[in-house]
Protein backbone atom coordinates (compact mmCIF):
# COMPACT_ATOMS: atom_id res chain seq x y z
CA UNK A 1 0.00 0.00 0.00
CA UNK A 2 1.43 3.38 -1.05
CA UNK A 3 0.77 6.95 0.06
CA UNK A 4 -0.17 9.28 -2.79
CA UNK A 5 -0.31 13.07 -2.45
CA UNK A 6 -3.09 14.51 -4.61
CA UNK A 7 -2.88 18.20 -5.47
CA UNK A 8 -5.98 19.66 -7.14
CA UNK A 9 -7.59 23.06 -6.58
CA UNK A 10 -11.11 21.85 -7.46
CA UNK A 11 -12.43 20.34 -4.24
CA UNK A 12 -14.81 17.85 -5.83
CA UNK A 13 -12.31 16.57 -8.36
CA UNK A 14 -9.75 16.31 -5.57
CA UNK A 15 -12.19 14.22 -3.53
CA UNK A 16 -13.01 12.04 -6.55
CA UNK A 17 -9.32 11.43 -7.11
CA UNK A 18 -8.84 10.42 -3.48
CA UNK A 19 -11.76 7.99 -3.63
CA UNK A 20 -10.54 6.47 -6.89
CA UNK A 21 -7.04 5.93 -5.54
CA UNK A 22 -8.28 4.64 -2.20
CA UNK A 23 -10.48 2.14 -4.06
CA UNK A 24 -7.27 0.86 -5.64
CA UNK A 25 -5.96 0.07 -2.20
CA UNK A 26 -3.70 3.05 -1.60
CA UNK A 27 -3.67 5.77 1.04
CA UNK A 28 -4.03 9.40 0.09
CA UNK A 29 -3.13 12.88 1.29
CA UNK A 30 -4.54 15.90 -0.46
CA UNK A 31 -3.81 19.58 -0.98
CA UNK A 32 -5.77 22.32 -2.74
CA UNK A 33 -2.84 24.60 -3.47
CA UNK A 34 0.91 24.70 -3.96
CA UNK A 35 1.37 26.07 -0.44
CA UNK A 36 -0.64 23.28 1.16
CA UNK A 37 1.26 20.70 -0.88
CA UNK A 38 4.65 22.13 0.07
CA UNK A 39 3.69 22.03 3.73
CA UNK A 40 3.03 18.30 3.41
CA UNK A 41 6.18 17.74 1.35
CA UNK A 42 8.29 19.53 3.96
CA UNK A 43 6.84 17.46 6.78
CA UNK A 44 8.03 14.05 7.81
CA UNK A 45 4.92 12.44 6.35
CA UNK A 46 5.92 9.42 4.22
CA UNK A 47 4.98 9.79 0.55
CA UNK A 48 5.35 7.42 -2.37
CA UNK A 49 4.10 9.54 -5.27
CA UNK A 50 2.76 12.97 -6.23
CA UNK A 51 -0.34 13.31 -8.43
CA UNK A 52 -0.79 16.97 -9.32
CA UNK A 53 -2.95 19.09 -11.59
CA UNK A 54 -0.89 21.45 -13.71
CA UNK A 55 -3.20 24.49 -13.59
CA UNK A 56 -3.46 25.43 -9.91
CA UNK A 57 -5.25 28.52 -8.60
CA UNK A 58 -4.62 30.70 -11.71
CA UNK A 59 -0.98 29.58 -11.95
CA UNK A 60 -0.96 28.13 -15.44
CA UNK A 61 1.96 25.81 -14.72
CA UNK A 62 1.72 25.74 -10.92
CA UNK A 63 1.81 21.95 -10.87
CA UNK A 64 5.04 21.91 -12.88
CA UNK A 65 6.70 24.30 -10.45
CA UNK A 66 5.40 22.24 -7.54
CA UNK A 67 6.82 19.03 -8.97
CA UNK A 68 10.27 20.57 -9.29
CA UNK A 69 10.16 21.74 -5.69
CA UNK A 70 8.78 18.39 -4.56
CA UNK A 71 11.66 16.57 -6.22
CA UNK A 72 14.17 18.78 -4.45
CA UNK A 73 12.45 18.10 -1.10
CA UNK A 74 11.85 14.41 -1.78
CA UNK A 75 14.51 13.19 -4.22
CA UNK A 76 13.25 10.54 -6.58
CA UNK A 77 9.57 11.11 -5.75
CA UNK A 78 7.49 9.70 -8.64
CA UNK A 79 5.23 12.31 -10.24
CA UNK A 80 2.06 12.12 -12.35
CA UNK A 81 0.79 15.35 -13.92
CA UNK A 82 -2.79 15.85 -15.00
CA UNK A 83 -4.58 18.62 -16.86
CA UNK A 84 -7.78 19.52 -18.65
CA UNK A 85 -5.72 21.51 -21.16
CA UNK A 86 -4.24 19.92 -24.22
CA UNK A 87 -0.64 18.96 -23.63
CA UNK A 88 1.60 21.61 -25.21
CA UNK A 89 5.31 21.73 -25.93
CA UNK A 90 5.64 24.46 -23.32
CA UNK A 91 4.11 22.17 -20.69
CA UNK A 92 6.30 19.26 -21.75
CA UNK A 93 9.39 21.41 -21.45
CA UNK A 94 8.53 22.01 -17.76
CA UNK A 95 7.98 18.33 -16.92
CA UNK A 96 10.39 16.25 -14.90
CA UNK A 97 12.04 13.80 -17.28
CA UNK A 98 10.65 10.62 -15.74
CA UNK A 99 7.19 11.92 -14.85
CA UNK A 100 3.93 10.63 -16.33
CA UNK A 101 1.00 12.59 -17.73
CA UNK A 102 -2.66 11.58 -17.39
CA UNK A 103 -5.06 13.84 -19.30
CA UNK A 104 -8.45 14.77 -17.86
CA UNK A 105 -11.01 13.36 -17.76
CA UNK A 106 -9.49 10.10 -16.58
CA UNK A 107 -11.43 7.04 -15.59
CA UNK A 108 -10.78 5.10 -12.43
CA UNK A 109 -9.09 2.38 -14.46
CA UNK A 110 -6.81 4.87 -16.18
CA UNK A 111 -5.86 6.46 -12.86
CA UNK A 112 -5.22 3.06 -11.33
CA UNK A 113 -3.06 2.00 -14.28
CA UNK A 114 -1.09 5.23 -14.11
CA UNK A 115 -0.46 5.16 -10.36
CA UNK A 116 0.46 1.50 -10.27
CA UNK A 117 2.49 1.72 -13.46
CA UNK A 118 4.45 4.66 -12.07
CA UNK A 119 5.05 3.00 -8.72
CA UNK A 120 6.25 -0.15 -10.42
CA UNK A 121 8.59 1.72 -12.78
CA UNK B 1 54.61 84.45 -98.83
CA UNK B 2 52.26 83.80 -95.93
CA UNK B 3 53.92 83.26 -92.55
CA UNK B 4 54.08 79.64 -91.61
CA UNK B 5 51.67 78.77 -88.90
CA UNK B 6 53.48 77.94 -85.70
CA UNK B 7 53.07 74.57 -84.01
CA UNK B 8 51.14 76.26 -81.22
CA UNK B 9 48.65 77.84 -83.67
CA UNK B 10 48.00 74.56 -85.46
CA UNK B 11 47.47 72.66 -82.23
CA UNK B 12 45.12 75.29 -80.81
CA UNK B 13 42.87 75.41 -83.84
CA UNK B 14 42.71 71.64 -83.98
CA UNK B 15 41.74 71.56 -80.34
CA UNK B 16 39.11 74.26 -80.78
CA UNK B 17 37.50 72.41 -83.69
CA UNK B 18 37.55 69.10 -81.85
CA UNK B 19 36.06 70.04 -78.48
CA UNK B 20 32.33 69.35 -78.21
CA UNK B 21 31.58 72.60 -76.43
CA UNK B 22 30.55 75.59 -78.51
CA UNK B 23 33.34 78.22 -78.50
CA UNK B 24 33.27 81.81 -79.71
CA UNK B 25 35.84 84.58 -79.44
CA UNK B 26 34.74 88.20 -79.03
CA UNK B 27 36.84 91.30 -79.46
CA UNK B 28 36.75 94.22 -77.07
CA UNK B 29 33.69 95.54 -78.88
CA UNK B 30 31.90 92.19 -78.46
CA UNK B 31 32.06 91.39 -82.15
CA UNK B 32 32.52 87.74 -82.94
CA UNK B 33 35.96 87.18 -84.42
CA UNK B 34 35.67 83.39 -84.66
CA UNK B 35 33.59 80.41 -83.60
CA UNK B 36 34.08 76.67 -83.76
CA UNK B 37 32.17 73.97 -85.57
CA UNK B 38 30.33 72.95 -82.41
CA UNK B 39 28.91 76.49 -82.08
CA UNK B 40 27.65 76.50 -85.65
CA UNK B 41 26.04 73.07 -85.22
CA UNK B 42 24.48 73.72 -81.82
CA UNK B 43 22.94 77.06 -82.72
CA UNK B 44 22.28 76.24 -86.37
CA UNK B 45 24.23 79.08 -87.84
CA UNK B 46 27.27 79.50 -90.11
CA UNK B 47 30.58 81.27 -90.29
CA UNK B 48 29.23 83.76 -92.79
CA UNK B 49 26.37 84.69 -90.46
CA UNK B 50 28.60 84.79 -87.40
CA UNK B 51 32.09 86.25 -87.89
CA UNK B 52 32.30 89.99 -87.63
CA UNK B 53 28.82 90.21 -86.17
CA UNK B 54 28.04 91.89 -82.85
CA UNK B 55 27.07 89.06 -80.61
CA UNK B 56 23.76 90.63 -79.71
CA UNK B 57 22.88 90.95 -83.40
CA UNK B 58 23.60 87.30 -84.14
CA UNK B 59 20.66 85.35 -85.55
CA UNK B 60 18.04 88.12 -85.52
CA UNK B 61 19.16 89.32 -82.11
CA UNK B 62 18.40 86.01 -80.46
CA UNK B 63 21.59 86.47 -78.46
CA UNK B 64 20.46 89.75 -77.05
CA UNK B 65 19.91 88.12 -73.71
CA UNK B 66 19.87 90.26 -70.56
CA UNK B 67 21.85 87.67 -68.60
CA UNK B 68 24.50 87.54 -71.34
CA UNK B 69 24.72 91.32 -71.37
CA UNK B 70 25.27 91.24 -67.63
CA UNK B 71 28.06 88.72 -68.06
CA UNK B 72 29.84 90.51 -70.88
CA UNK B 73 29.39 94.09 -69.75
CA UNK B 74 29.31 93.95 -65.98
CA UNK B 75 31.12 90.82 -64.87
CA UNK B 76 33.90 90.17 -67.36
CA UNK B 77 35.34 93.69 -67.30
CA UNK B 78 36.21 93.14 -63.65
CA UNK B 79 37.24 89.51 -63.69
CA UNK B 80 39.68 87.43 -65.69
CA UNK B 81 37.31 84.52 -65.95
CA UNK B 82 33.83 83.35 -65.05
CA UNK B 83 32.80 79.71 -64.61
CA UNK B 84 29.37 78.16 -64.87
CA UNK B 85 27.30 81.26 -65.68
CA UNK B 86 23.82 79.97 -66.43
CA UNK B 87 21.77 81.50 -69.22
CA UNK B 88 18.28 80.36 -70.07
CA UNK B 89 16.63 81.59 -73.22
CA UNK B 90 14.14 80.69 -75.91
CA UNK B 91 15.96 80.65 -79.23
CA UNK B 92 13.71 81.01 -82.26
CA UNK B 93 15.63 78.33 -84.12
CA UNK B 94 16.17 75.75 -81.40
CA UNK B 95 13.64 76.55 -78.73
CA UNK B 96 14.20 76.92 -74.98
CA UNK B 97 17.77 76.21 -74.00
CA UNK B 98 19.74 76.33 -70.77
CA UNK B 99 23.38 77.15 -71.34
CA UNK B 100 26.32 77.07 -69.03
CA UNK B 101 28.81 79.74 -70.06
CA UNK B 102 32.46 79.88 -69.12
CA UNK B 103 34.15 83.13 -70.07
CA UNK B 104 37.84 84.01 -70.06
CA UNK B 105 39.83 87.01 -71.17
CA UNK B 106 42.65 86.05 -73.49
CA UNK B 107 45.56 88.21 -74.60
CA UNK B 108 47.98 87.77 -77.49
CA UNK B 109 51.54 89.07 -77.16
CA UNK B 110 51.55 92.80 -77.85
CA UNK B 111 47.77 92.96 -77.67
CA UNK B 112 46.52 95.36 -75.00
CA UNK B 113 42.76 95.01 -75.35
CA UNK B 114 42.47 91.30 -75.44
CA UNK B 115 39.62 89.05 -76.45
CA UNK B 116 36.88 87.17 -74.63
CA UNK B 117 36.67 83.43 -75.09
CA UNK B 118 33.22 82.04 -74.40
CA UNK B 119 32.69 78.31 -73.96
CA UNK B 120 28.99 77.54 -74.14
CA UNK B 121 27.67 74.18 -73.00
CA UNK B 122 24.09 73.30 -73.74
CA UNK B 123 22.83 71.69 -70.52
CA UNK B 124 19.18 71.86 -71.53
CA UNK B 125 18.62 68.10 -71.51
CA UNK B 126 20.39 67.61 -68.23
CA UNK B 127 18.36 70.39 -66.61
CA UNK B 128 15.13 69.00 -68.05
CA UNK B 129 15.98 65.54 -66.78
CA UNK B 130 16.76 66.96 -63.35
CA UNK B 131 13.47 68.87 -63.29
CA UNK B 132 11.57 65.77 -64.44
CA UNK B 133 13.30 63.70 -61.79
CA UNK B 134 12.35 66.26 -59.16
CA UNK B 135 8.74 66.25 -60.33
CA UNK B 136 8.69 62.44 -60.29
CA UNK B 137 10.17 62.41 -56.82
CA UNK B 138 7.60 64.86 -55.57
CA UNK B 139 4.86 62.77 -57.14
CA UNK B 140 6.29 59.62 -55.59
CA UNK B 141 6.58 61.26 -52.21
CA UNK B 142 2.97 62.42 -52.47
CA UNK B 143 1.87 58.89 -53.30
CA UNK B 144 3.97 57.47 -50.48
CA UNK B 145 2.47 59.95 -48.05
CA UNK B 146 -1.07 58.90 -48.93
CA UNK B 147 -0.32 55.25 -48.11
CA UNK B 148 -1.70 54.53 -44.69
CA UNK B 149 0.90 51.90 -43.79
CA UNK B 150 4.29 53.10 -42.59
CA UNK B 151 6.72 52.82 -45.46
CA UNK B 152 10.44 53.46 -45.74
CA UNK B 153 12.97 53.29 -48.55
CA UNK B 154 16.50 52.37 -47.57
CA UNK B 155 19.84 52.08 -49.31
CA UNK B 156 21.76 48.82 -49.41
CA UNK B 157 23.66 49.92 -46.30
CA UNK B 158 20.32 50.49 -44.50
CA UNK B 159 20.50 54.28 -44.50
CA UNK B 160 17.11 55.86 -45.01
CA UNK B 161 16.35 57.53 -48.33
CA UNK B 162 12.80 58.58 -47.59
CA UNK B 163 9.85 57.56 -45.47
CA UNK B 164 6.12 58.09 -45.50
CA UNK B 165 4.36 60.42 -43.08
CA UNK B 166 2.80 57.40 -41.45
CA UNK B 167 6.25 55.96 -40.73
CA UNK B 168 7.57 59.25 -39.34
CA UNK B 169 4.50 59.74 -37.19
CA UNK B 170 4.62 56.22 -35.85
CA UNK B 171 8.24 56.47 -34.84
CA UNK B 172 8.02 60.07 -33.67
CA UNK B 173 10.72 61.41 -35.95
CA UNK B 174 10.97 63.81 -38.86
CA UNK B 175 12.15 63.25 -42.40
CA UNK B 176 15.14 65.49 -41.75
CA UNK B 177 16.10 63.41 -38.71
CA UNK B 178 15.54 60.10 -40.45
CA UNK B 179 17.13 60.63 -43.89
CA UNK B 180 20.71 59.48 -44.04
CA UNK B 181 20.52 57.59 -40.75
CA UNK B 182 20.90 53.88 -40.60
CA UNK B 183 17.69 51.99 -40.23
CA UNK B 184 18.95 50.28 -37.14
CA UNK B 185 19.69 53.64 -35.45
CA UNK B 186 16.09 54.82 -35.51
CA UNK B 187 14.21 55.26 -32.29
CA UNK B 188 16.81 54.11 -29.78
CA UNK B 189 17.91 51.17 -31.88
CA UNK B 190 14.75 49.13 -31.49
CA UNK B 191 15.05 48.07 -35.12
CA UNK B 192 18.54 46.75 -34.55
CA UNK B 193 17.19 43.22 -34.34
CA UNK B 194 19.55 40.41 -35.33
CA UNK B 195 16.82 38.49 -37.11
CA UNK B 196 15.91 41.53 -39.22
CA UNK B 197 19.54 42.27 -40.04
CA UNK B 198 20.04 38.69 -41.11
CA UNK B 199 17.02 38.87 -43.44
CA UNK B 200 18.25 42.15 -44.87
CA UNK B 201 21.59 40.52 -45.65
CA UNK B 202 19.79 37.69 -47.39
CA UNK B 203 17.46 39.83 -49.47
CA UNK B 204 20.11 41.86 -51.24
CA UNK B 205 22.32 39.03 -52.40
CA UNK B 206 19.51 36.60 -53.16
CA UNK B 207 17.14 39.04 -54.82
CA UNK B 208 14.14 37.61 -52.96
CA UNK B 209 11.48 39.75 -51.33
CA UNK B 210 10.65 39.38 -47.63
CA UNK B 211 7.04 38.42 -47.11
CA UNK B 212 5.23 38.63 -43.80
CA UNK B 213 8.17 38.78 -41.44
CA UNK B 214 6.84 39.35 -37.93
CA UNK B 215 8.70 41.43 -35.44
CA UNK B 216 7.60 42.03 -31.87
CA UNK B 217 9.28 44.40 -29.44
CA UNK B 218 8.76 47.32 -27.10
CA UNK B 219 8.86 50.50 -29.19
CA UNK B 220 9.47 53.91 -27.59
CA UNK B 221 6.23 55.82 -27.42
CA UNK B 222 4.24 52.90 -28.82
CA UNK B 223 4.63 50.19 -26.25
CA UNK B 224 4.73 46.55 -27.16
CA UNK B 225 3.74 46.14 -30.80
CA UNK B 226 3.76 43.41 -33.40
CA UNK B 227 4.56 44.38 -36.99
CA UNK B 228 4.33 42.43 -40.19
CA UNK B 229 7.10 43.51 -42.58
CA UNK B 230 7.16 43.17 -46.33
CA UNK B 231 10.32 44.18 -48.17
CA UNK B 232 11.47 44.12 -51.73
CA UNK B 233 14.28 45.59 -53.82
CA UNK B 234 13.56 48.51 -56.07
CA UNK B 235 15.70 49.38 -59.03
CA UNK B 236 16.13 52.83 -60.51
CA UNK B 237 16.36 52.73 -64.28
CA UNK B 238 19.33 54.43 -65.79
CA UNK B 239 21.72 53.67 -62.96
CA UNK B 240 22.81 50.78 -60.82
CA UNK B 241 21.19 52.02 -57.62
CA UNK B 242 19.51 49.28 -55.65
CA UNK B 243 17.28 50.30 -52.81
CA UNK B 244 14.80 48.50 -50.66
CA UNK B 245 11.21 49.30 -49.90
CA UNK B 246 9.84 48.21 -46.54
CA UNK B 247 6.18 48.34 -45.63
CA UNK B 248 5.07 47.84 -42.06
CA UNK B 249 1.69 46.56 -41.03
CA UNK B 250 0.75 46.95 -37.39
CA UNK B 251 -0.88 43.63 -36.52
CA UNK B 252 -0.78 44.06 -32.76
CA UNK B 253 -4.54 44.12 -32.36
CA UNK B 254 -5.02 41.09 -34.61
CA UNK B 255 -2.33 39.17 -32.74
CA UNK B 256 -3.92 40.06 -29.44
CA UNK B 257 -7.30 38.85 -30.69
CA UNK B 258 -5.72 35.57 -31.83
CA UNK B 259 -4.03 35.12 -28.48
CA UNK B 260 -7.22 35.99 -26.62
CA UNK B 261 -9.16 33.50 -28.74
CA UNK B 262 -6.56 30.83 -28.07
CA UNK B 263 -6.65 31.60 -24.35
CA UNK B 264 -10.44 31.47 -24.35
CA UNK B 265 -10.43 28.18 -26.25
CA UNK B 266 -7.97 26.72 -23.78
CA UNK B 267 -10.04 27.93 -20.84
CA UNK B 268 -13.25 26.52 -22.28
CA UNK B 269 -11.54 23.23 -23.04
CA UNK B 270 -10.13 23.15 -19.53
CA UNK B 271 -13.56 23.79 -17.98
CA UNK B 272 -15.27 21.22 -20.18
CA UNK B 273 -12.79 18.55 -19.28
CA UNK B 274 -13.00 19.37 -15.61
CA UNK B 275 -16.77 19.02 -15.88
CA UNK B 276 -16.41 15.70 -17.66
CA UNK B 277 -14.07 14.64 -14.86
CA UNK B 278 -16.84 15.51 -12.38
CA UNK B 279 -19.31 13.38 -14.36
CA UNK B 280 -16.91 10.47 -14.34
CA UNK B 281 -16.43 11.03 -10.63
CA UNK B 282 -20.18 10.91 -10.00
CA UNK B 283 -20.40 7.65 -11.89
CA UNK B 284 -17.42 6.34 -9.92
CA UNK B 285 -19.23 7.23 -6.66
CA UNK B 286 -22.42 5.61 -7.91
CA UNK B 287 -20.67 2.45 -8.96
CA UNK B 288 -19.27 1.97 -5.43
CA UNK B 289 -22.76 1.38 -4.08
CA UNK B 290 -24.15 -0.73 -6.90
CA UNK B 291 -24.35 -4.49 -7.33
CA UNK B 292 -21.43 -5.93 -9.22
CA UNK B 293 -23.18 -6.49 -12.57
CA UNK B 294 -24.00 -2.77 -12.71
CA UNK B 295 -20.48 -1.80 -11.81
CA UNK B 296 -19.13 -2.99 -15.16
CA UNK B 297 -21.72 -0.89 -16.93
CA UNK B 298 -20.72 2.17 -14.97
CA UNK B 299 -17.09 1.48 -15.71
CA UNK B 300 -17.84 1.18 -19.39
CA UNK B 301 -19.70 4.51 -19.20
CA UNK B 302 -16.66 6.14 -17.62
CA UNK B 303 -14.62 4.83 -20.53
CA UNK B 304 -16.97 6.31 -23.10
CA UNK B 305 -17.04 9.72 -21.43
CA UNK B 306 -13.27 9.66 -21.31
CA UNK B 307 -13.19 8.67 -24.98
CA UNK B 308 -15.30 11.71 -25.92
CA UNK B 309 -12.79 14.08 -24.35
CA UNK B 310 -9.87 12.32 -26.00
CA UNK B 311 -11.57 12.37 -29.36
CA UNK B 312 -12.01 16.15 -29.18
CA UNK B 313 -8.29 16.45 -28.50
CA UNK B 314 -7.48 14.16 -31.39
CA UNK B 315 -9.80 16.06 -33.70
CA UNK B 316 -8.08 19.32 -32.91
CA UNK B 317 -4.69 17.68 -33.46
CA UNK B 318 -5.54 16.02 -36.75
CA UNK B 319 -7.95 18.47 -38.31
CA UNK B 320 -6.77 20.30 -41.41
CA UNK B 321 -9.09 23.21 -41.86
CA UNK B 322 -12.60 21.86 -42.41
CA UNK B 323 -11.71 18.18 -42.49
CA UNK B 324 -10.21 15.51 -40.26
CA UNK B 325 -7.45 13.31 -41.64
CA UNK B 326 -8.62 9.71 -41.13
CA UNK B 327 -5.17 8.12 -41.11
CA UNK B 328 -3.82 10.43 -38.37
CA UNK B 329 -7.09 10.23 -36.42
CA UNK B 330 -7.12 6.44 -36.36
CA UNK B 331 -3.45 6.27 -35.46
CA UNK B 332 -4.04 8.52 -32.46
CA UNK B 333 -7.15 6.57 -31.40
CA UNK B 334 -5.17 3.32 -31.54
CA UNK B 335 -2.31 4.84 -29.59
CA UNK B 336 -4.61 6.23 -26.90
CA UNK B 337 -6.51 2.96 -26.60
CA UNK B 338 -3.28 0.99 -26.30
CA UNK B 339 -2.08 3.37 -23.58
CA UNK B 340 -5.28 3.04 -21.54
CA UNK B 341 -6.21 -0.61 -22.16
CA UNK B 342 -2.91 -2.37 -22.67
CA UNK B 343 0.18 -2.38 -20.55
CA UNK B 344 3.64 -2.06 -22.04
CA UNK B 345 4.13 -5.80 -21.82
CA UNK B 346 0.75 -6.66 -23.33
CA UNK B 347 0.73 -9.31 -26.02
CA UNK B 348 -2.16 -7.59 -27.77
CA UNK B 349 -1.50 -5.15 -30.64
CA UNK B 350 -3.82 -2.57 -32.13
CA UNK B 351 -2.81 -1.76 -35.73
CA UNK B 352 -4.20 0.76 -38.19
CA UNK B 353 -4.45 0.72 -41.96
CA UNK B 354 -5.97 3.78 -43.62
CA UNK B 355 -5.41 5.86 -46.69
CA UNK B 356 -5.28 9.66 -46.87
CA UNK B 357 -9.03 10.07 -46.56
CA UNK B 358 -10.75 13.04 -44.97
CA UNK B 359 -13.98 13.10 -42.98
CA UNK B 360 -16.37 15.74 -41.77
CA UNK B 361 -15.32 16.95 -38.27
CA UNK B 362 -18.97 16.90 -37.13
CA UNK B 363 -19.03 13.14 -37.67
CA UNK B 364 -15.56 12.46 -36.34
CA UNK B 365 -16.68 12.00 -32.70
CA UNK B 366 -19.35 9.30 -33.29
CA UNK B 367 -16.97 7.70 -35.82
CA UNK B 368 -14.24 7.65 -33.20
CA UNK B 369 -16.62 6.34 -30.52
CA UNK B 370 -17.67 3.52 -32.84
CA UNK B 371 -14.06 2.50 -33.48
CA UNK B 372 -13.37 2.81 -29.74
CA UNK B 373 -16.33 0.54 -28.97
CA UNK B 374 -15.42 -2.13 -31.55
CA UNK B 375 -11.73 -2.21 -30.69
CA UNK B 376 -12.40 -2.20 -26.93
CA UNK B 377 -14.77 -5.15 -27.34
CA UNK B 378 -12.12 -7.02 -29.28
CA UNK B 379 -9.39 -6.29 -26.73
CA UNK B 380 -11.60 -7.33 -23.81
CA UNK B 381 -13.16 -10.48 -25.24
CA UNK B 382 -11.14 -11.86 -28.13
CA UNK B 383 -7.89 -12.75 -26.40
CA UNK B 384 -8.34 -14.88 -23.27
CA UNK B 385 -4.66 -15.76 -23.47
CA UNK B 386 -3.69 -12.11 -23.67
CA UNK B 387 -2.13 -12.35 -27.11
CA UNK B 388 -3.42 -11.26 -30.49
CA UNK B 389 -3.93 -8.48 -32.97
CA UNK B 390 -6.72 -6.03 -33.66
CA UNK B 391 -6.61 -4.35 -37.06
CA UNK B 392 -8.61 -1.17 -37.66
CA UNK B 393 -8.78 -0.32 -41.36
CA UNK B 394 -10.63 2.28 -43.39
CA UNK B 395 -10.90 2.15 -47.17
CA UNK B 396 -12.78 4.08 -49.79
CA UNK B 397 -15.22 1.96 -51.79
CA UNK B 398 -16.68 4.12 -54.51
CA UNK B 399 -18.36 7.09 -52.83
CA UNK B 400 -18.56 5.31 -49.48
CA UNK B 401 -16.01 4.52 -46.85
CA UNK B 402 -15.72 1.13 -45.27
CA UNK B 403 -14.59 0.59 -41.70
CA UNK B 404 -13.31 -2.85 -40.76
CA UNK B 405 -12.30 -3.92 -37.26
CA UNK B 406 -10.90 -7.43 -37.31
CA UNK B 407 -9.18 -9.53 -34.70
CA UNK B 408 -7.48 -12.91 -34.76
CA UNK B 409 -8.94 -13.98 -31.44
CA UNK B 410 -11.40 -16.60 -30.32
CA UNK B 411 -14.37 -15.37 -32.34
CA UNK B 412 -17.89 -14.29 -31.35
CA UNK B 413 -19.66 -16.22 -28.57
CA UNK B 414 -23.09 -17.92 -28.87
CA UNK B 415 -25.74 -15.39 -29.76
CA UNK B 416 -28.32 -17.08 -27.54
CA UNK B 417 -26.47 -16.07 -24.39
CA UNK B 418 -28.25 -13.42 -22.35
CA UNK B 419 -26.85 -9.98 -22.76
CA UNK B 420 -24.41 -9.05 -20.08
CA UNK B 421 -23.35 -5.48 -19.53
CA UNK B 422 -20.31 -6.17 -21.72
CA UNK B 423 -22.58 -7.30 -24.53
CA UNK B 424 -24.46 -4.01 -24.35
CA UNK B 425 -21.42 -2.63 -26.09
CA UNK B 426 -22.87 -4.11 -29.26
CA UNK B 427 -25.97 -1.97 -28.74
CA UNK B 428 -23.76 1.09 -28.69
CA UNK B 429 -22.22 -0.05 -31.98
CA UNK B 430 -25.68 -0.17 -33.53
CA UNK B 431 -26.46 3.30 -32.12
CA UNK B 432 -23.32 4.86 -33.60
CA UNK B 433 -23.77 3.07 -36.96
CA UNK B 434 -27.32 4.39 -37.17
CA UNK B 435 -26.17 7.86 -36.13
CA UNK B 436 -23.69 7.88 -39.01
CA UNK B 437 -26.15 6.51 -41.55
CA UNK B 438 -24.12 3.36 -42.05
CA UNK B 439 -24.88 -0.31 -42.47
CA UNK B 440 -23.14 -3.41 -41.19
CA UNK B 441 -21.88 -5.56 -44.06
CA UNK B 442 -22.09 -9.29 -43.56
CA UNK B 443 -18.68 -10.95 -43.56
CA UNK B 444 -18.19 -14.64 -44.25
CA UNK B 445 -16.61 -16.51 -41.40
CA UNK B 446 -12.96 -17.37 -41.97
CA UNK B 447 -11.44 -19.49 -39.29
CA UNK B 448 -10.89 -17.84 -35.94
CA UNK B 449 -11.32 -14.23 -35.11
CA UNK B 450 -14.05 -11.69 -35.65
CA UNK B 451 -14.46 -9.17 -38.42
CA UNK B 452 -16.96 -6.32 -38.25
CA UNK B 453 -17.37 -4.35 -41.48
CA UNK B 454 -19.47 -1.24 -41.80
CA UNK B 455 -20.09 1.00 -44.82
CA UNK B 456 -20.88 4.69 -44.54
CA UNK B 457 -22.16 6.90 -47.30
CA UNK B 458 -21.32 10.62 -47.26
CA UNK B 459 -18.87 10.38 -44.39
CA UNK B 460 -16.14 11.91 -46.46
CA UNK B 461 -15.35 15.59 -47.04
CA UNK B 462 -18.48 17.72 -46.54
CA UNK B 463 -20.94 18.00 -49.44
CA UNK B 464 -20.86 21.19 -51.51
CA UNK B 465 -23.07 24.04 -50.26
CA UNK B 466 -26.36 25.15 -51.88
CA UNK B 467 -26.25 26.27 -55.52
CA UNK B 468 -25.73 30.03 -55.94
CA UNK B 469 -28.76 32.05 -56.92
CA UNK B 470 -29.16 32.61 -60.62
CA UNK B 471 -28.05 36.06 -61.73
Amino acid sequence: MSVILIVEDDAFIRQIGEVMIQDCGHQTLSAGSVCEALAILRSSQPLDALFTDIYLESAMHGGCDLAIQARSLRPGLPVIYTSGNTLTEKMKSLFLGDAWFLPKPYTQTQLKNSVEGLLAA
Amino acid sequence: MPAERGVTDIAASDIVETVPSALIVLDRNLNITSANRAFYQTFRTSRAETEGCLIYDLGNRQWDIPALRTLLESVIPHRASVEGFEVEHVFPTIGRRTMLVNARKIFRPGDHDGYILLAIEDVSEERAARAESKRNWQLTQSIVDTIRDPLVVIEHDMTIVTASKAFLTMFGTTLAEAVGRKFSELGQHQWDVPALRHLMDKVLPENKPIESFEIEDNFPGLGRRVFNLNARKIFQSGNQVTRMLLVFEDITDRKQRERDAETLTNEVSHRIKNNLQIIIGLIAFESRSQAKPSVEGYRAMQGRIGAIAQLYDLISQTSRGDTVAVDDYLTEIARTMAASLLGEKSGIRIDVKAGPLKIDPDRAVPFGLLINELATNAVKHAFPRGKGRVLISVDQVGPEIELTVADDGVGMMDKTQAKTPEKRGADYVAIFVRQLGGAIVPVAAHGTGTTIRIRFPSLLVPQAGPEPLAA
